[in-house]
């Protein structure tokens, strides 16, 4: 899939192609300088794998030989409610593989890829660390534990509606304006 | 005489006294802080805020306790502290109420409700509602004690001893429960005091193979010409284990300390703490550690006084479960691909940038300062002679109590499953316990009086590893179990040597197989060898460890592994492609529709005397039906092999 | 120097010196497919160099010669796992040896005549990548189904130029040699070199058509 960096991307980038200058141009700072644009940007595009060769003066295969490496950096934009499945080995046990097929089902994509909206992204994690309340899916930043198949519906329909909400206050305040 | 006991030292008596002062300092002001603490009569709630705490809730419970607080004008000090180490308590809490004449009292799974309640009723009224308490914190004549509830009582807690009493955002917290008290001291002492004492204490690494750290630090020592650095590993990526993450951010500074410790011992005057970067909230915590520690003098340039310098710093590691190797980790830091290289080299004698390495895992690092605090005999009262002190175990999955349990080394798995955590919930059969993660493996029944120690584990085919123990039930398949870590470490495999990135792809291809009923004759012997070869040829440890799982479990289970190829049945009736859920007619109740609402893909029907059906067609197997079913019926059932399933044909209207 | 017996062959060698060099420096072939001469620190990746020593196997590039060392060749846990290393490496090979430009040139099959084996991953699921051809490159193409990432392109391109043009890409199963886009501005030229084409076990490289050499 080819990216098409949005306007709002775009900015970023040239933000984060300043703040690029305040590192040492050293190839020890790849990571962490992978990982500052990951924070800001969520994903990491062919631009910026190009732009941080250029800046550390190392070819751009070398870049993304590493940023491939690792699970933190992603290549496509994630959705604006990234959901994250929990498989590690407690939820594993307790059925998360479910879970996260019901998300999979509800949504209509697969793990690893965002709604064409980009509302919803879904992501499976290898242990977020809340065992005891397996099975565990994490929405945006919030953990649910204890989920079960049938709270996969109402989780989605909550972000829908409050986006609808939010939808509807938006146009209220635009025809008031008018 | 005097004076020849202080030739070896490096410092002179002087200097002593400067630490000595500098410390003293430091630590009486800790101590005025805490009396200042303990002499304030209000109440005093103690919430758990970690990763865990908060994924259950404590936020919620924190924000409901202040705002009651303040509408009915109540005085208290709210506590932040790390995790005590039971899960199944979150969202916790411990109120200290001394005016009702209540000791502190641990209160389980308190919700925002809850807190306004326990507000209202204990704080103002006096009442602290004995149907909602765990237990008291200490002994008394009212109420029952939580320490005589074995989950508490037969831990022994040498690392995690302050996780959850403390503020792991106070340094002076810490300090006044004596800690950096070992840095102290051996700051006054010459590096080799502290070798001698870690060297003593018969330490073992708790990142996994159990190698002697003392040995580790005196490899280091040896490489005079280099230029030293000392790293704590906190690349914590087994799916289960997460004691290193809690101790990070429960209890920062001792870990902190003990890294200071390893650095004093070997001569390095750089640190690093490498966390994964999915854990925000402890490189927070340890950000903040290191920047308090800085300011107090205790870490940086001329400590205390004493000469020595220490340089801390954070490195987050950025998800690749390989890395938890430690020529991998380097490779990362570096900047480069985590792909393990042959050792030796060993990094102390060439690690990070050429520089001489010691990398140790952070429940190690943590065991250090109690080991100079106490003396190296009397860690080795606690544990077995070969693996003396103790060992941690996040302990999940079918168990009524799970959570981090710190016991001493030696203990057995029946203790440790049904004494302190409280056995198998449900009243379902025990069926193993994984242990060691991704590189464990899976022991049966017959090995619950085994002790927990790092050989009698390694000697019945599973291993301390990172200390993830998952319980697994009667329903657990064990086919299933060794498929999900073959999926994980496939999918972490770095992709270097051939055994392990195609070795294992083949191995995890071969179970699929086997759980959707496509098991060929002599899969098993493929299993046996192709596992036994990647264990034997490849390169680093992910590689030789990745087949056990398959090995153990292929050991103590193979009946199960036959049934699956030979019957295409699962004897668990857990692998959803060989097994059906089936409503029993005679139990199903008319009228009721509790399945109906909850199935996801709408696949029960009504029959047509008004009873349930279920189209095994549309069914994915989820279960829920199951869950809501009332117990009273108790009408669905779940077999293997799936054809079992007593056939409900749906009404033709419906069809329609 | 000092002696070590291979088999029944007494070798004499630099103390120190790297074994599997040693060896084939002797005369004595020992399968193998990421070993680079005089490397200092022996890639390893390949696992089928290995050779007995002590009772254990022992991937022969990562020992070094020491007086008196006893190394045996043809053991049965030696071809054991020499053998299913190449079987490993077969199932994710695409066999056209035909059409293959590597034909009798090729590691893969020299390394199956030594062994006595076919050139047929037995037992196992042929698994290709799909597509097969990377041409991410500017001016090489990398067949990622005759590739046996044994890592040589990278080292060689490294040791020649400081960086290496091409590198690996993504990880465990799925790992590749990938040479992926330079920056725009700094557009690669192409120099001649072809170390990489050359070193190449299995001609998995060639120049895109157009560019020549």
């Amino acid at each position: 899939m080819d990216v098409i960096l949005t306007s709002e991307d775009k900015v970023i980038i040239e933000k984060l192609g300043s703040r690029l200058t305040q590192c040492e141009k050293v190839k020890t700072n790849l990571i962490p300088i992978l990982q500052m644009i990951q924070e800001e940007l969520k994903y990491l595009p062919p631009e910026v794998i190009k732009m941080v060769a250029k800046y550390l003066e190392i070819p751009g295969s070398e870049v993304y030989g590493v940023a491939t490496f690792y699970n933190q950096f992603k290549f496509n934009p994630p959705g604006k409610n990234p959901i994250k499945v929990c498989l590690g080995t407690a939820c594993h046990v307790r059925a998360g593989d479910i879970i996260l097929e019901n998300f999979e089902r509800k949504l209509g994509i697969s793990e690893g890829q965002t709604t064409e909206d980009r509302e919803f992204s879904i992501e499976r994690v290898a242990c977020v660390g809340c065992c005891a309340l397996a099975p565990v899916a994490i929405m945006g930043d919030t953990v649910h534990g204890h989920m079960a198949p049938s709270k996969v519906e109402g989780l989605i329909l909550r972000v829908q509606v409050e986006h609808e909400k939010a939808e509807r206050e938006r146009q209220k305040i635009e025809s008031d304006r008018q | 005489m005097k004076k020849q006991k202080e030739k070896g030292k490096k410092l002179n008596p002087i200097d002593n006294k400067i630490i000595d002062e500098k410390f003293g300092a430091i630590f009486a002001e800790a101590q005025r802080r805490k009396k200042e603490r303990q002499n304030n009569s209000i109440p005093k709630i103690h919430i758990g805020l970690s990763t865990c705490g908060i994924a259950a809730g404590a936020m919620e419970t924190k924000t409901a306790f202040e705002e009651t607080l303040s509408q009915r004008g109540i005085e208290a000090q709210i506590h932040c502290v790390g995790c005590i180490g039971h899960c199944y308590a979150e969202p916790w809490v411990i109120i200290e109420n001394s005016e009702s004449g209540f000791p502190p009292i641990f209160y389980p799974q308190v919700t925002a409700g809850k807190a306004k309640m326990l507000t209202k009723l204990y704080l103002e009224e006096g009442d602290p509602r004995l149907e909602h308490i765990l237990g008291a914190m200490e002994e008394n004549e009212m109420i029952p004690s939580v320490w005589e509830f074995s989950r508490f009582s037969k831990e022994k807690r040498i690392v995690m001893d302050l996780c959850g009493k403390i503020d792991p955002d106070d340094i002076n917290e810490y300090i006044a429960e004596d800690g950096y008290s070992s840095w102290a001291k051996a700051l006054k002492s010459p590096p080799d005091e502290v070798l001698k004492q870690v060297l003593g204490s018969g330490l073992r690494g708790r990142g996994g193979a159990g190698f002697l750290t003392g040995k580790k630090w005196e490899l280091a020592l040896k490489q005079t010409h280099l230029e030293k650095i000392v790293i704590c590993n906190a690349d914590e990526g087994d799916p289960g284990a997460y004691m290193d993450r809690t101790i990070l951010e429960s209890n920062p500074h001792q870990v902190l300390e003990g890294l200071a410790l390893c650095a004093y011992a070997i001569g390095a005057h750089k640190a690093l703490f490498y966390v994964r970067a999915e854990y925000p909230l402890a490189v927070k915590t340890i950000q903040n550690a290191i920047s308090q520690a800085m300011e107090s003098g205790i870490i940086g340039k001329d400590i205390l006084g004493s000469g020595f310098d220490l340089e801390m710093d954070v490195f987050q590691g950025s998800g690749a479960f390989v890395c938890g190797e430690e020529t991998a980790l380097i490779l990362s830091m570096e900047g480069s691909r985590g792909m393990p290289y042959h050792r030796p080299p060993y990094p102390a004698e060439r690690g990070f940038q050429g520089l001489s390495t010691v990398i140790n895992n952070v429940k190690t690092l943590a065991a250090v300062p109690p080991i100079l605090k106490n003396g190296a005999s009397w860690y080795r009262q606690t544990g077995t002679p070969e693996s003396p002190g103790t060992a941690i175990f996040s302990v999940v999955g079918n168990v009524t109590h799970p959570g981090l349990v710190e016991i001493p080394m030696g203990v057995t798995l029946r203790t440790l499953i049904f004494d302190i955590c409280g056995g198998i919930p449900d009243k379902k059969k025990f069926k193993a316990a994984q242990i060691g993660g991704p590189s464990g493996g899976c022991l049966p029944e017959e090995f619950l009086d085994t002790p927990i120690d790092f050989d009698s584990l390694i000697e019945a085919g599973a291993m301390m590893g990172s200390g993830g123990m998952v319980v697994l039930d009667e329903d657990t398949c064990m086919v299933d179990v060794a498929k999900y870590f073959l999926d994980f470490t496939q999918k972490e495999s770095c992709g270097k040597c051939t055994f392990c990135r195609i070795g294992t792809w083949h191995l995890l291809s071969i179970l699929q197989r086997l759980t959707i009923g496509e098991g060929q004759e002599g899969d098993i012997e493929k299993l046996e060898q192709l596992s036994h070869d990647i264990k034997n040829g490849s390169l680093c440890g992910l590689g030789k460890t990745a087949p056990n799982p398959v090995l153990t479990s292929l050991k103590y289970f193979r009946e199960e592994y036959e049934a699956h190829i030979k019957e295409g049945c699962c004897p668990a009736a857990s692998c959803r492609a060989l097994s059906a859920y089936y409503i029993d007619l005679d139990k199903c109740a008319r009228g009721c529709d509790a399945c109906v609402g909850c199935c996801p893909v709408d696949a029960v029907f009504t029959t047509s005397n008004r009873k349930k059906g279920i189209d095994q067609q549309l069914c994915v197997k989820c279960g829920e039906c199951k869950v809501h079913c009332p117990p009273d019926y108790n009408a669905i059932f779940r077999i293997s092999p799936a054809h079992l399933a007593p056939i409900i044909e749906r009404p033709k209207e419906e069809n329609q | 120097m000092v002696q070590i017996l291979v088999d029944n062959n007494i070798i004499e060698a630099e103390n120190g010196a790297n074994l599997l060099q040693t060896c084939l420096e002797n005369g004595i072939y020992i399968p193998n497919l990421c070993y680079l001469n005089d490397s200092q620190e022996p890639f390893a990746a390949c696992r089928l160099c290995f050779v007995e020593i002590d009772g254990h196997p022992v991937a022969a590039c990562t020992q070094k010669v020491s007086e008196g060392l006893q190394v045996q060749t043809d053991t049965s846990a030696v071809r054991s796992l020499q053998k299913t290393a190449f079987r490993l490496l077969l199932s994710v090979h695409e066999i056209k040896c035909k059409e293959c430009s590597a034909n009798k040139r090729c590691d893969l099959q020299r390394i199956a005549k030594f062994l006595k084996v076919g050139l047929k991953p037995k037992g196992l699921e042929i698994r290709l990548k799909d597509p097969g051809l990377d041409s991410g490159h500017p001016y090489l193409i990398v067949d990622q189904n005759r590739c046996v990432l044994c890592g040589k392109c990278v080292q060689v391109c490294l040791q020649k130029h400081g960086h290496s043009y091409l590198t690996f890409a993504k990880r465990g199963f799925d790992t590749v040699i990938s040479g992926y886009i330079e920056p725009d501005d700094i557009p690669l030229t192409f120099s001649g070199c072809t170390l990489c084409i050359d070193i190449c076990p299995v001609m998995a490289i060639s120049l895109k058509e157009g560019i020549k050499s």
